[in-house]
């Protein structure tokens, strides 16, 4: 079994200035060093590693419940946000209308340039909190400045923005898990093998960090990639490029690194086609569609977690705030949820869900009765 | 000399990309590298040989963003996976592609609505109509049967064959047929056709729904093609239609141009991407590399059109 990834590590590492951070496995751990160089030239480190420790005074935000708290997600945009909002709702309604009465709900439909004027329209109704998935880093920047300056504290749910003005940023070190990713590959394919990487969406937050955090391990490890393009989160675009590097390298590609599970599936369908064997992929999810098919076609991979589940700890961390407790400025949703941790082929099994539908990304909190609900469940035969 | 580029420029412009191809990358001549271009130009090409057809009527369809995701939808969800539902679903698709078609044609011609507000419009209803009706959440399964799309016999494939057998009938219809003399009438001067007595509004509205019809072909090529509900699916390919079609020297103000220049223009577009990927080229320099074709060659035509 393997073992949370241990951000702790990574910050008793920094500390004692030996500058190596570990993933726990019990059959071995994946270590990588992260030096003052790539500290240096990673705004996205620079960021969190002085919040790590810190704690933020909210005694100024304290007040009595019930709290009516604003919440800016991604919004209708595909299965991963649809669960998020569905676990929101069915959170709030846990906690009851004697904690929260109301939660004041902005769709972005994944776009900046929606999510900017709608925060606005938020904060015009005074909510007590504003939790926000940020679209977008360099938009979403104002927009927080003016939440804090309004007396709205904001917690930065799932991504992060420029300014480094809001009270807490719930997620994981996407750093960490772009580079946790390239070192399994090279653990076990070699420092000698040919790699290709498929991004996510250029000038995304959440891809470009994981993005430098592969690249520097490549780096450090002197390795040049047989190519690198951006899949576009997209099966398809996925699809596309790995059918052409496919006929460019052929069965010289040794390993491939991922920014997510959508693009893998795609990669097998590639393969499947091809009728060649799939390489060592780095880049899993615990998405169900990806599960499938990887224990159907039965390859290496080694997968990461980012739940939409995270929403439940971003509402807590709210009523942390609106209680006047100290409030942690970055928050790894791993510490809190422990079945969130990375895991291998070897525990495929074990995480594919068979009545869960193709596009559910778990770990999911919430009961089998809200999946069902929302045409997660495939009927039992 | 203008006028020689300009109607046989994506040609020359295409074998000279073949030729550039020969040294940067000899890979493309690989059997397996043609056959992934092919497959892939197949997808644009479909629904490219409907715009082509729309931009000759002097329109413009960018609603087809939304009919590939609604295919999509009503694929996996009518089916399931069942294979044997596969014909039920597509023409329920079919006719869904076809009342978009005709609501885009009436409110061009009836309503007078510019095309690009017209399909814009549409887009977004279809969009949000989809969104709706899956909650966000496009569910159901694709079937097996529609993963024959994947399958290439030498350079040979179903949406290739498709491809191919839908351009020799639309070039017939364009050119053999009084249906396609009223298009390019319609296209060229539609207050002319209107006193010659051909039905402008018809026949427009006619290119609207065969371009959606299409449409819905190539999203039953591209769904199979990825075999999985993507909300993404085709993101790109009706502003890619538009650029195949302008390259391949067809007039953004209707009545010029045909679908050999079409062919062409789509071999280009997508010859210039597997090419980028070959080379190791950024994604900002593929986009811009196929920005700088389509102004070159939309400033090509106009300087032919101004020497006209």
């Amino acid at each position: 079994m393997l073992r949370k990834l241990t951000l702790s590590l990574f910050i008793l590492s920094l500390l004692l200035g030996t500058s190596i951070v570990s993933i726990g496995q019990d059959d071995g751990m994946i270590t990588f060093e992260i030096t003052q160089e790539m500290i240096d030239a990673s705004p996205y480190l620079q960021s969190v590693i002085p919040r790590l420790n810190e704690d933020y005074d909210t005694s100024a935000f304290a007040k009595d419940p019930p709290y009516r708290i604003a919440l800016a997600a991604q919004g209708t945009s595909n299965a991963w946000s649809a669960l998020f909002d569905a676990h929101a709702y069915w959170y709030v309604e846990e906690l009851g209308e004697e904690v929260i009465s109301e939660l004041l709900y902005g769709d972005a439909q994944a776009s900046a340039d929606i999510q900017v004027p709608q925060v606005e329209d938020l904060l015009a109704q005074e909510p007590d909190a504003l939790i926000l998935v940020p679209m977008g880093a360099a938009a979403l920047s104002a927009p927080v400045e003016r939440a804090m300056m309004q007396g709205v504290p904001v917690v930065l749910c799932a991504s992060a923005v420029e300014t480094d003005n809001f009270v807490t940023e719930v997620g994981t070190n996407l750093y960490s898990i772009g580079a946790t990713l390239a070192q399994w590959l090279i653990d076990t394919v070699g420092a000698d093998g040919n790699f290709l990487m498929m991004t996510g969406i250029p000038g995304t937050s959440t891809s470009d960090i994981m993005e430098e955090g592969a690249l520097a391990v490549f780096e450090t490890h002197g390795i040049e990639l047989l190519d690198k393009q951006p899949g576009f989160w997209s099966p398809a675009e996925g699809k596309k490029i790995m059918e052409t590097w496919l006929a460019q390298h052929g069965d010289e590609i040794d390993g491939i690194w991922s920014g997510g599970a959508q693009m893998v599936q795609g990669m097998i369908s590639a393969y499947e086609d091809a009728e060649m064997a799939i390489p060592p992929i780095a880049g899993g999810e615990m998405q169900n569609g990806f599960l499938r098919s990887a224990i159907e076609h039965g390859f290496e991979f080694y997968a990461w977690m980012y739940p939409n589940a995270m929403i439940t700890i971003c509402i807590d961390a709210a009523i942390q705030i609106l209680q006047g407790e100290p409030t942690p400025r970055f928050i790894d949703f791993v510490d809190t949820m422990p079945e969130a941790r990375p895991f291998t082929d070897a525990e495929a099994e074990d995480y594919y869900r068979p009545r869960w539908s193709d596009d559910v990304h778990g770990p999911v909190t919430m009961p089998d009765e809200k999946l069902a609900e929302l045409g997660f469940l495939v009927e039992e035969e | 000399m203008r006028k020689f580029i300009a109607d046989y420029g994506v040609y020359l412009a295409l074998l000279a990309l073949l030729i550039a191809a020969t040294v940067l990358t000899p890979k493309l001549y690989d059997v397996n590298t043609i056959a992934v271009v092919m497959r892939q130009a197949s997808q644009l090409g479909i629904v490219a040989i409907g715009q082509t057809m729309i931009l000759l009527v002097a329109g413009l369809d960018l609603s087809i963003g939304g009919i590939f995701l609604m295919t999509s939808i009503v694929v996996a969800d009518v089916t399931n996976g069942r294979d044997e539902m596969v014909i039920p679903a597509i023409l329920i698709a079919l006719a869904l592609g076809a009342l978009v078609g005709l609501g885009n044609g009436v409110l061009v011609t009836k309503r007078r609505v510019p095309p690009f507000v017209a399909t814009l419009g549409m887009l977004v209803l279809v969009k949000g109509a989809t969104q709706a009706y899956t909650r966000g959440v496009p569910g159901g399964f694709v079937p097996e049967v529609l993963g024959l799309v994947n399958q290439s016999w030498f350079v040979l494939s179903i949406p290739l064959a498709l491809w191919l057998g839908l351009n020799a009938f639309f070039i017939f219809v364009l050119r053999r047929t009084s249906y396609g003399r009223k298009v390019y009438a319609v296209g060229s001067n539609s207050e002319a056709a209107r006193l010659s007595g051909i039905s402008v509004d018809a026949i427009r509205i006619s290119v609207y729904v065969l371009g959606s019809c299409l449409a819905v072909v190539s999203g039953v090529v591209l769904t199979g093609y990825v075999g999985y509900v993507d909300r993404f699916i085709g993101t790109g390919l009706e502003l890619d239609s538009i650029a195949a079609a302008i390259v391949g020297g067809t007039a953004f103000v209707g009545g010029r141009g045909g679908l050999l220049g079409t062919i062409a223009g789509v071999l280009m577009i997508q010859i210039l991407s597997t090419m980028a990927i070959l080379m190791g080229l950024d994604i900002q320099v593929q986009f811009i590399i196929k920005g700088l074709v389509i102004l070159g060659a939309v400033t090509l035509y106009s300087l032919a059109s101004i020497e006209e």
